[in-house]
């Protein structure tokens, strides 16, 4: 097997591998303002956008706040956990 | 309106936080139950997954793999519940000594002990301690939210003569977090 055949296997088998997402559930505890807070201190995203995925957290009982690796949603999942927030990781629906 | 904040930033990025007394004596005997049930979760990592509140304080990352689950807490836990017990302690220590201990500790006379004479108390929270502040309030929150037996539509199902105090407690915990969720610009 020649290496440029490797390597394009490889791209392949990453192009095929379908990512990861974290998902924030609803729960009844949390308040709407903290898990604002908490989507736009952590993941860095605009007030609107951290208001968007809050509501859509509220509203459909869980939105996909992140999208990646697993070992990157993982250590979403763990910092989620650390807020106090209902959060689990899968594979992204194709 | 112009009702009194309880929090101020300062300059350099600090709030001070103005409570009652009888309100920094409940939060601190608050956070110090949470604070031995964190501890009591690390020491014995088998009360930790049998015990209900320890689900929601620390839930499966994954809903559909049993064994990934088991494999993300094993990973994870330990590091969590000392985060959440390193939180708790800030707020016990942001918080300061009781009036009693205060008065066990200066030994002053007993004038200083009639709660009617306390005044308010002023804390200053560094940005670190916030942060220690609003995950603290969150897992007593659920912690409280546990015992009243919450349903997932919002429900109190707890009936106990204890449920009117525990549940006057969570709203003014909800209400706290508000109040300082709203006192800081990210």
């Amino acid at each position: 097997m020649t290496k440029t055949a490797e390597q394009t296997e490889l791209r392949e088998s990453v192009a095929l591998d379908r990512p990861w997402v974290t998902l924030v559930w609803d729960d009844p505890i949390n308040l709407m303002s903290y898990v604002a807070y908490v989507f736009r201190s952590y993941f860095g995203v605009t007030p609107e956008e951290a208001e968007r995925l809050m509501l859509q957290v509220h509203n459909n009982g869980r939105a996909v706040v992140a999208t990646g690796n697993r070992e990157s949603m993982e250590r979403h999942v763990e910092a989620m956990h650390g807020y106090g927030l209902w959060a689990t990781l899968a594979k992204a629906e194709e | 309106m112009n009702a009194v904040r309880r929090f101020t930033a300062q300059e350099d990025g600090a709030l001070l936080g103005r409570f009652e007394p009888i309100e920094a004596d409940l939060l601190r005997l608050a956070t110090k139950q949470l604070l031995e049930m964190l501890d009591s979760g690390s020491a014995d990592p088998e009360l930790a997954e049998s015990d209900g509140i320890f689900a929601r304080l620390l839930p499966d990352a994954y809903r559909d793999d049993d064994e990934a689950a088991a494999e993300f807490r094993r990973y994870t836990s330990v590091n969590l519940l000392e985060r959440k017990a390193l939180n708790a302690q800030i707020v016990i220590n942001t918080l300061g000594l009781s009036a009693g201990e205060e008065d066990a500790a200066a030994e002053t006379d007993t004038a200083a002990t009639d709660t009617e004479h306390r005044q308010p108390i002023t804390i200053r929270l560094a940005p670190d301690a916030v942060q220690a502040w609003l995950r603290s309030l969150t897992d007593l929150r659920l912690t409280l939210a546990d015992r009243l037996q919450i349903s997932p539509d919002g429900v109190v199902h707890l009936a106990t003569e204890d449920t009117p105090f525990l549940r006057e407690l969570y709203d003014w915990l909800g209400m706290l977090q508000e109040e300082l969720v709203y006192s800081i610009d990210v």
